[in-house]
């Protein structure tokens, strides 16, 4: 999370849920789609974001849920689904390793300097609506992140977006343990309105808090092993989270700016013998890609998102290339509901600025991120025993002008922009007659139902002395909500 | 019969309502022998019995069924001769009411906020699994609303924290705990909902969610540990983890937990964690299981439901406003207790959250329009409560040995608005309505005339239909018509309830009119205060004008 306005703001709301604009589609609702044995994609443009680079007129054989086959003229097993991808361009499931997306109850546990007992996976929102619009723009896998108020903050979740599923079934199962840590600004308070009141409020003290953490949890270590003794050791979850980084299990994605506070956090993870698996924004790793390559740290970046605080004004839109150049696993990441849904759009920017290869360009939203996350085996290539999960385009993916048809995720089509079209018109049926339903009264509700059939009275004959015009009727409601107690004030 | 009656009661001293039997000097009365005859007894939810008597003796039921002999010198109640077919129901048990168990008030005051709280340092003011209810905290008045809407026995719950207490269940009687306590430290209340304030930990629901597990691991460390050191002294003492001891009662799934549940992916969630802890769990529902029923389902876990149902978006304006998603749950809410039963599992109902417990049997009335069958509702807040609550060997039916918590209701208990003359609690009758035999039939159409001080004189008229004693209609101010929630005749009186819900409104307008003739005079209350009464009856029941 970037803006610390942002985290005081919505420390109380959930999350990032834009709640303002009503959607019809809920997850709950919606069916996981069928997985069929076979699909045969045909004829399209495949971009692999791997060696094999862009391959035209070839066909994808989807198995149960894994890339079968990619090649030329390929034979469809009997049964399977065939569609006709000729003139379209197909790329391996979009990957977004920095959201907030689909957090319910709060992104941040603001409270203490570390928080590595709390668990995004503890509050998943299987509801958000950002699920599916992200996957119609052709995300498949996000790793949703825990907020940057504090320098060591909670475990993520790395996510599938399986429109539909419970929690459980959005996680990508096997997957890394994944820990947000976070530098300078937030961690540190500056922009909390005064009343931080937590050690630290220095960019040394974030360095200094950390390392005196993971001390900790060495003496926590040996203590545990050298238990003397019948009375059991007690357990410390946020220990022993850290004990997960320390042996590796758990991997670190670190929120941070400016280079010397970055280069401060590899220097102490090398101290404890461990290693910094992402530097997430790293708006100035430009200036340390040599040492970030070095390290073996990713970088996840933004296009070209800066100048909204003063950490972040040294900020380029070469970043990206520069960092890929230099050897920097380098990816872009949204760290924004909104923005994760057109994620090939920012990939596109790296061949504006700095001038990289288009298929170079695609991988820092697939293979590159995938990688960052140690699921490069598993997803972000369009390659054979990888996960199904794949995008069908109308047109070249890195323009502006295309849009998602379909998006592929373990070989269920998840979006079809064909069914999403055919739904809206069912669904607007289906608000026509829950409205009229309403109006008819059938819901048992006294108040409107009432005041239906009294319309209804006055259509018909004017036979009833009673019925009155309805000014007056307004008059009398507000008699009646006088004498309830609403009192004046209406 | 009914005078004789009153007179009884006004004996009894049980008429009026705070009157506590430990308040008073005075000699108080014995409980007694009585029979009820002439009824018909719903003993449990589809065993009805005819012409039966009921015997009860110093707060059991001793007896009760067709052709009981009634024992000599028992006081009887006799309703055979009775228009109205009386009703016995087993009373009413409600699994959830939350009350402030009075703790909690106090770090609120504190400027000084001490150290900072974190998982695993005790002690943190979320978690007071050893609260229970002391008599300073009795909620006289929530007992009374409940007796009123036919509940005998609550659970009453800490109302905040994580881990909240322990919920004493108590019969709903007069007097105060002592007098009502059937279990005074039951199930332990929990809520992830609970967050401190002041940037103390637990400021998300993930972090309370880490409390919680962190308090379950230490809880069943220092069970384990305090017992090594017991056996063995010559070591190290273990740190002593305050207010934790009460949750080793827990541990291994012994203690029922009730969990209150947000919304259906908090359902979700707790079921998970009682899973991972190995916790005998109930939740407190929301309204929403039908989302996600079939993995709700699988969880197994009982549903303690609450029956509130959406009122219908208002469709009169720009209907562009109103989303589908609102008027999807709508329609499925009052489907929601069915469904829940049909999916298999153990259901409860509550009157939780309602702020009247009268609202209970309107949006009751709306679920069983929708698929839910009037047994199994009486089930839901009777039988099966009472085995919720491991009582079910003496709460929840009317049988030899039970305990005598019963309700007389005219007709039938599952409509929309009973009539609940009188309830029974540890054999004590409290009679909600005296009514005399109606001598008037005010049917017909009446101007009223509502002499109000601040409001000046308010035209007004009551549109009436059916026969006394219980008739329905309509309230009219100004062309705008309210329902009557209540109109019922009391030997030459009138007495009507107008319930402002209908307006979206919290307060009730009641009044009541003296009847001579075509004219009549009262006096009524509302919450802008009281008013007199004036009424002439413009024209009669037959009428068809007021047939609208």
């Amino acid at each position: 999370m970037k803006k610390l306005t942002a985290i005081v703001l919505t420390a109380a709301l959930t999350g990032f849920s834009a709640g303002l604009f009503a959607h019809d589609i809920e997850a709950w609702n919606s069916a996981i789609p069928d997985q069929p044995d076979h699909v045969l994609l045909r004829g399209a443009t495949v971009w692999t974001a791997g060696d094999d680079g862009i391959l035209e007129e070839t066909d994808v054989l989807l198995r149960r849920g894994k890339i079968h086959r990619v090649g030329k003229d390929l034979k469809a097993p009997r049964g399977a689904v065939e569609i006709d991808a000729s003139g379209r361009h197909i790329t391996p499931g979009l990957i977004d390793a920095h959201s907030h997306a689909a957090v319910v109850g709060g992104v941040n546990e603001a409270t203490l300097i570390s928080t590595a007992m709390v668990g995004i996976e503890d509050v998943i929102d299987a509801e958000s609506i950002h699920i599916y619009r992200q996957m119609a723009g052709g995300l498949t896998t996000m790793q949703v992140m825990h907020g940057s108020a504090n320098a060591i903050g909670g475990r993520n979740i790395i996510l599938k977006l399986r429109w539909g599923a419970d929690p459980e079934g959005l996680k990508l199962d096997g997957q890394p343990g994944v820990i947000k840590f976070a530098l300078g600004e937030n961690p540190k308070q500056s922009n909390w309105g005064g009343a931080g009141g937590r050690y630290p409020d220095t960019r040394p003290g974030v360095a200094q808090i950390i390392d005196e953490k993971f001390q900790q949890a060495e003496q926590y270590r040996r203590d545990r092993d050298n238990a003397q003794g019948t009375v059991p050791h007690r357990r410390d979850i946020e220990m022993e989270v850290l004990l997960g980084i320390l042996d590796g299990d758990i991997h670190v994605h670190s929120h941070g700016y400016r280079a010397d506070e970055m280069l401060e956090l590899m220097r102490i993870a090398e101290r404890h013998d461990f290693r910094i698996q992402t530097l997430q924004h790293v708006l100035e790793g430009y200036k340390i890609a040599d040492e970030m390559a070095e390290h073996g740290a990713g970088g996840s970046s933004f296009s070209d998102w800066w100048a909204y605080k003063y950490e972040v004004f040294d900020a380029i839109p070469y970043n990206g290339a520069i960092m890929h150049d230099r050897g920097v696993l380098t990816s872009f990441s949204s760290d924004d509901a909104e923005l994760a849904r057109r994620m090939n759009l920012e990939a596109a920017k790296a061949v504006r600025y700095g001038g990289l290869d288009e298929h170079e360009a695609l991988k820092l939203v697939t293979a590159n991120p995938a990688a960052q996350l140690d699921l490069a085996d598993r997803i972000g290539r369009v390659a054979e025993g990888l996960d199904a999960d794949v995008v069908l385009w109308s047109g070249h993916p890195l323009k502006s002008s295309s849009r998602v048809d379909q998006t592929w995720i373990d070989g269920r089509l998840y979006f079809d922009r064909q069914r999403d079209l055919e739904q809206r018109e069912a669904w607007e049926a289906e608000r026509r007659r829950l409205i009229e339903l309403a109006r008819a009264g059938d819901g048992g509700d006294d108040n409107s139902g009432g005041e239906d059939e009294e319309e209804a009275e006055n259509a018909g004959a004017e036979d009833e002395a009673s019925v009155s015009d309805p000014d007056e009727r307004r008059r009398g409601e507000l008699v009646m909500r006088r004498l309830l107690g609403q009192g004046a004030s209406s | 019969m009914y005078r004789k009656l009153l007179f009884v009661l006004l004996g009894l001293g049980l008429m009026s309502g705070p009157l506590a039997a430990d308040d008073s000097p005075l000699r108080q009365p014995v409980v007694g022998t009585h029979a009820l005859t002439g009824i018909t007894l719903v003993a449990a939810p589809g065993t009805e019995i005819a012409d039966a008597t009921l015997v009860v003796r110093d707060g059991v039921i001793v007896d009760a069924g067709s052709g009981v002999e009634i024992p000599a010198g028992a006081r009887v109640h006799d309703f055979g001769d009775n228009d109205a077919d009386l009703r016995v129901y087993p009373g009413l048990i409600d699994a959830w009411v939350p009350v402030s168990f009075g703790d909690e008030d106090k770090k609120a005051d504190d400027d000084d906020k001490g150290p900072d709280l974190r998982p695993g340092q005790y002690p943190h003011p979320l978690v007071t699994p050893g609260r229970t209810l002391n008599s300073g905290h009795w909620p006289a008045s929530k007992v009374a609303d409940l007796r009123q809407a036919g509940f005998t026995t609550a659970a009453l719950v800490p109302d905040s924290g994580l881990f909240r207490g322990r919920a004493a269940v108590v019969n709903l009687g007069e007097g105060r705990l002592g007098d009502n306590v059937l279990e005074p430290a039951f199930f332990q209340g929990v809520s992830l909902a609970a967050r401190t304030d002041n940037r103390q930990f637990p400021s998300s629901l993930m972090g309370t969610v880490a409390l919680f597990r962190q308090v379950m691991l230490d809880a069943a460390w220092q069970a384990e540990a305090r017992s090594a050191w017991q056996k063995n002294p010559a070591q190290t003492r273990p740190q002593f983890l305050e207010g934790l001891v009460p949750l080793e009662d827990y541990l291994d799934g012994d203690g029922l937990m009730v969990f209150e549940s947000a919304d259906m992916l908090d359902s979700l969630r707790i079921a998970d964690l009682a899973g991972e802890f190995d916790l005998k769990p109930w939740m407190v529902g929301h309204g929403r299981e039908y989302q996600r029923l079939d993995s709700l389902a699988e969880t197994g876990v009982g549903q303690i439901l609450p029956l509130d149902f959406p009122d219908a978006p208002d469709v009169d304006g720009n209907d562009r406003d109103i989303s589908l998603i609102e008027l999807r749950h709508w329609q499925a809410a009052p489907e929601n207790p069915a469904r829940v039963i049909d999916s298999g599992l153990p259901v409860v109902f509550t009157s939780h959250p309602h702020g009247s417990a009268n609202a209970l049997y309107d949006n009751l009335a709306r679920a069983l329009e929708n698929g839910l069958d009037a047994e199994t509702a009486l089930a839901a807040l009777t039988t099966e409560p009472a085995k919720m609550l491991g009582l079910d060997d003496r709460l929840g039916r009317l049988a030899r040995g039970y305990i005598a918590n019963f309700i007389v209701v005219e007709g039938e208990l599952m409509t929309e608005s009973p009539v609940i003359r009188e309830v029974w609690i540890d054999g004590r009758q409290h009679v909600l309505g005296e009514f005399e035999p109606p001598e008037v039939e005010p049917a017909g159409q009446w101007d009223l005339v509502m002499k109000t001080g601040e409001m000046g004189d308010i035209e007004a008229e009551l549109k009436l239909s059916g026969k006394a004693p219980v008739l329905s209609g309509e309230f009219v101010v100004m062309g705008m018509p309210v329902p009557l929630a209540e109109a019922r005749v009391s030997g030459k009186r009138l007495k009507v309830r107008i319930d402002g819900a209908g307006l979206g409104m919290p307060g009730n307008i009641n009044f009541s009119l003296d009847i001579d003739g075509e004219r009549a005079t009262g006096k009524g209350s509302s919450p802008m205060g009281s008013f007199d009464l004036s009424a002439r009856r413009t024209s009669g029941p037959d009428n068809d004008e007021d047939s609208a």
